[in-house]
Formats: C-alpha cells, structure tokens, sequence
C-alpha cells in the first residue's frame, strides 16, 4: 500500500478543503459569530495547507532518515512481494470484524467467533491440529471473561453456553 | 497529611487491586515480549476490561501492564534482535550482540533492573513535580490551557519518526476525527453524514484499539513469521547488576533525568526517550567504540530512560489532561470514565487516590524485578507459540473489547475502519501516534480554542497578552518553526552530519 506522497498529499489537501468549506456551512449560534464552524475551518485549511506541501516533496529528507535509522536494527517494513492478489490478504482482519457485526445476531457469539478464530489461525498457517482446539476455547474463554464475568450482553444465537 | 497517605494505603492494599496489579503485569510482560505487539496495545486492549473494575484498580492494571510490557519488550530484543514494543528498537542491536558474546543474562539483567529503577526515579519525579505545577496551573485559564494542548500537539508531531509536515497532517486529522459529533458550541450536529451513530462523536477507544491492533494484524498477515526462539537454560539474571550500578551511575541518572524530561513533554513517549538516551550514551561515553559490539553502558542509560519517561509521562496528563504519550493518552481516557477527571484540582480532592497511584506506580516497579526473571526464564516458552495461536485471539479482543465499551456494534466497524486507516497511513510514513493524540485531546483543544475565541471576541491578541500564555505561545510557536530551522541550518551547511 505504498503510495507516492504526491497522491496522499493531493488527498489531503482535498480533504481539508472539504472539511473547511463544509465546516464553513454549519449554522452559527444566533447572536453569537463564533460558534461550531471556526474548528473545523482552521484544521481544515491547515490540512489542505500541508497537503500541497507533501505533495510538493517538502520534509521528505526527514522521513528517510529516519527509516535508514529503523532500517539498521531490521524494523523496517519489508515490502510484500508476492504480488497485488496475495497482499489481499491485509483485508481480512478488518473483514472478518465486520462478518462479526453482521453474523453475531444470527449466529450468536459462540459460532461467530468459533469461525473468526478459524479463518484467521488458519491464513496464518495455523494446522487444523492448532485452529480447531482453539477456535473452540478462545471463544469459550473470552465468554467467561466478557460474558460471565463482566456482563458484556453476548448474544447467545444458535448456540448458547451453559453459563 | 499522614492521614491522606494512610488513605491512600488503604485504597491500594485490597484483594482487588492486588489481583489487579499482578494479574495485569503477568499480561503485560506476555503481550510486551510478543514482537510486534506494542505496550501501547496492550493498554489499548485492558480498556473495556477496566470498565468493570473500582478506579483504583482499573488505573494500577493501566500503570502495571504498560510498566512490565516496556521492560518485557527487551527480551525478545535481546534474544532475537527483534524488539519487542518500539521504546526497546533503539538499543536492540546492541544488547543481542551481547547475547551473542554470552551476556545474555547481563543483558537482559541490565534491561530488567534498570527499568525498575527508571520506573521508581520517573514516579519520584512525578510525585515532586506535579504538586507545584498543581499550583502554577490552579491560575490557568482557556488561554493557557489552549496553548498548553497546541504545544502537546505540536511537541506529538516534532519527535516522531517522520516527515514533520505528514506529522502535522496525521495529528490534524486526528482533530477533524474529534471534531465529529455533536458535542461543539453550537450543539449541533457536525460532519455525522446523516447517521444516527456518528453524533455522538467518535469514541478515542475503538479508534486506539483499530489504529494499533488490527493495523498490526494486518501487517502479520503479509510478513514472514519471526523465528523461533531456540531453548536455553539462562545463569543468574541478576548477578553483577549492583556493580554495574556502581560504574553506570552517572549514564543511569543521566538517563533518568532525560527519560523524565521526554516523559513530561506532552506527545514525546518512551520509544523517543530510548532514542536519545543510547544516542547520548554514545556521545558522552569514554568507551565510544565499544558501542555496537554488545557494550552495556547504552542499555543502561536507555533501559533507565524509557521506564522513566513512562512515568513521568503521568505529569501532564493528571494536571492538564495532555496526554504525555500514547500510554497515557488512553489512561486519561480511563481517569474520565472512572470520575478522576484530570486537572490541578485532582491533588486537592483526590489527594488519597493520588498518593495511591504513586504506591500502585513504586509496587509495580518492585514487582516487576521477580516476575521479570520468571519471564526472562519462560521466554524461551512464550516465544515459541505461533502467531496462528495469537493473533487471532487479539482479533477476538478488538471486537469483544470494543463491543463493551458501548455495547454497540458501531464500535467494532470503528476498529476495523480505523485498523485499515493505520496500515495505510503507517505504510505511508504518517504518524499514527500523532493522529490518536489529535482525536484524544481535539475536544479539550477546540473547547479552549472557542471558549478563548468568544471570550475575546474573535481577537487573536489576548492569546498572548498573559504572561504564562505568552511563554507557551512561544514555545509552541517554537516547535512549529524547528523543522523549518533544522532545514534551514543544514542548508547553510552543506555535508550533513550522520550520527
């Protein structure tokens, strides 16, 4: 996902101009000229601001320097290689969070998180032998954590526990 | 006087916040040494969990998780030159050239006993430094308090590691984030596109939680596993660590005092203080070619840093609610829900949770000496789950623990949109650390900001009319100009200079 600091800049810089002009629509509170609308016009005209400067390459000395430094006890980030379908694979986390939101009424929160759990350890080259026991305790775990203990309202769905 | 301490004994010295304290630290040493899960997600993840527990209680898991997770952070830096949480990349070469000379327990015996001594100097300085600025800040008003929060934003944006210009942008985003909702001067509802669970705002939890959890998440599911660590029997772990106590001594306090420094800045945490504390040692050290081929002198200086600022870090959050570092960032969040609101008034009535929160904070450090060996010696145990075994229980942490802050399901689409947003910005060199500083502390800035605004009456000049604001303003303008100077002074010169 490493874009050229001319689009992030120029997205930026879109961004705040947005935010500003938007900002500069809200209603004032009557009788009064400072009201909801100064905030988000100063934040915005000042992103819109650095925007056109990233985009023009300024301060980018400092960033290199800095991953030099991160790059000499290995902590930089290594770039994927495996091509764009592989790096697909980013995706998943934040997509079985939202499987989560979805499922969770149907399903209940056992099965959810069982096949959460699952997904996730097996993508990670996790063998069955591993996946399965824990999709089956780590679910139960965090019920008795969550659910049990702190009275987190988990909706018990196709498969409530005992408890 | 005596009567506030014995209170605050008291507070601490219940079965629940000894639960507390011990089982947060035993977590916070595990999640601490996992690579690639930082102390400050570790904290992020103990949020929800603190919901349900007495304010004592849920602030000592705070103190002792972040304590123990920058410390543990050293092991696998030592035994496996990756580092553990960021405050620990600084000195990791060093200390596994040790590892391989043998040292390994001289090593990670320094890492040890000197964060438990940076971590009791950092709580010493908190406790003398905060009652006097108590006072001074007793006379702030929204002028100050604007500049005060503007200099926190700014100094957020100087030390990271990055373009200061994508810095700023990161930290303004964060504000535009805080600026959603309804809570603003005229009531009204801004930037909530028509959803009902946009007004009231953004909630800073979720967001920490996507920004650091599930941003991390992600990058494991592109990276190679980190190897596995081969089984060793270790020696005495704290065998020679009082002389080199003796010899260090100066390096150790001098680090101490600059971790206690970058502490109490507003936005500047442990990972800087490590920073600038080796790169000291080796400046000012006799023996400046031994570093790099596994000398002690740094570890020492920097161990005793990053714990020092850890506490120190506490300063600004509990007077002015400027959070010192991502740490505290999430502990103000925490002070608020449990009706220790941060501010001057705090160490007038509250003074007995004050002075517990000193003893929670010199607890955690004296614990963390034997319960760090039994890390030391169970790392070789803890480091060899797989990742297939952790993440994605972490995965289940994000959306259960997001789930209780609110009970809303918004929450976790939160995480998971906040989680792709810190990959992105992080693979870009945007600051993610600036951003969450800018979402936490955005409503306190625009509330001073207006408040000041009206207070004027759209005048900018008696921003700097008060002698305290004065000063801040100019400090404040300071750290927007110094980028503009470094670049300017290395203009003027043109072979720049590599440490």
């Amino acid at each position: 996902m490493k874009l050229s600091d001319r689009v992030t800049g120029l997205f930026f810089c879109g961004l705040g101009g947005i935010s500003a002009i938007a900002g500069s629509k809200l209603p004032p509170v009557p009788g009064q000229e400072i009201g909801p609308s100064v905030f988000p016009m100063v934040v915005g005209g000042a992103m819109a601001l650095c925007g056109v400067m990233i985009a023009f390459g300024i301060g980018h000395k400092f960033e290199e320097e800095a991953e030099a430094d991160l790059a000499a006890v290995g902590m930089s980030e290594p770039e994927p290689t495996r091509g764009p379908i592989y790096s697909l694979r980013l995706l998943v986390p934040p997509a079985l969070l939202a499987f989560y939101v979805i499922a969770i009424d149907q399903l209940g929160f056992f099965l959810t998180a069982a096949a959460m759990v699952f997904v996730l350890s097996t993508m990670l080259g996790g063998r069955l032998r591993l996946s399965l026991p824990l999709a089956l305790i780590a679910p139960i775990g965090l019920h008795l954590i969550f659910g049990k203990l702190l009275r987190v309202p988990l909706p018990a769905g196709l498969i409530p526990l005992p408890w | 006087m005596m009567n506030i301490i014995s209170d605050a004994f008291g507070l601490v010295f219940t079965t629940d916040v000894m639960i507390a304290i011990l089982l947060s630290s035993i977590y916070g040493l595990v999640v601490g040494s996992l690579p690639g899960l930082s102390a400050t997600m570790a904290t992020a993840l103990l949020v929800p969990v603190t919901f349900y527990l007495s304010p004592i209680a849920a602030i000592a898991t705070i103190i002792s998780a972040s304590a123990m997770a920058i410390f543990s952070g050293d092991i696998p830096g030592a035994l496996l030159r990756i580092p553990g949480t960021p405050a620990s990349a600084a000195y990791t070469d060093e200390a596994y050239a040790m590892t391989r000379k043998g040292q390994a327990e001289l090593a990670l015996g320094a890492g040890l006993w000197f964060s438990a001594l940076g971590g009791i100097a950092g709580t010493l300085s908190l406790m003398l430094l905060a009652p006097p600025l108590a006072e001074i800040a007793l006379q702030f008003s929204t002028y100050e308090y604007f500049w005060l929060a503007f200099l926190g934003l700014m100094c957020a944006t100087l030390v990271a590691r990055s373009s200061p210009v994508k810095a700023i942008v990161s930290m303004l985003l964060g504000l535009m984030i805080s600026a959603v909702g309804m809570e603003n001067a005229g009531g009204i509802p801004r930037f909530t596109f028509g959803l009902p669970d946009l007004l009231g705002g953004i909630e800073p939890i979720p967001a920490l939680v996507g920004v650091f959890a599930v941003s991390e998440l992600m990058r494991a599911m592109v990276s190679p596993e980190p190897p596995q660590l081969p089984r060793r029997k270790f020696g005495s772990i704290l065998a020679g660590q009082l002389k080199l106590t003796k010899k260090y001594w100066w390096p150790m306090t001098r680090g101490n005092i600059v971790g206690i420094i970058i502490g109490v800045l507003p936005g500047a945490g442990a990972d800087m203080a490590a920073w600038v504390s080796y790169a000291m040692s080796k400046r000012f050290s006799k023996e400046r070619e031994k570093f790099g081929t596994g000398h002690v002198e740094g570890l020492v200086e920097a161990g005793a840093s990053n714990n020092a600022s850890l506490a120190s870090g506490w300063v600004p959050a509990l007077l002015f609610g400027v959070p010192g570092d991502t740490i505290t960032a999430i502990a103000i969040g925490v002070l608020y829900m449990k009706g220790l609101n941060p501010g001057p008034t705090l160490f007038t009535e509250k003074a007995s949770s004050m002075y517990a929160l000193y003893i929670i904070f010199i607890l955690a450090n004296i614990i963390m000496i034997p319960l760090g060996i039994w890390m030391i010696r169970g790392a070789s145990f803890v480091l060899r789950a797989p990742r297939a075994g952790i993440m994605p229980v972490i995965l289940l942490c994000c959306a259960v623990g997001s789930f209780a802050t609110g009970n809303s399901l918004f929450a976790i689409l939160t995480v998971a949109a906040f989680g792709i947003m810190g990959y992105v910005m992080e693979a870009n060199g945007y600051p993610v650390a600036a951003m969450v500083l800018g979402i936490v502390m955005g409503t306190m800035f625009e509330q001073s900001f207006v408040t000041s605004l009206i207070k004027s009456d759209g005048s900018l000049l008696p921003f700097f009319e008060r002698p305290v604001s004065a000063v801040l303003a100019a400090l404040a303008i300071g750290a927007l100009a110094w980028p503009l100077l470094i670049w300017l002074w290395r203009r003027a010169r043109p072979m720049p200079v590599r440490a």
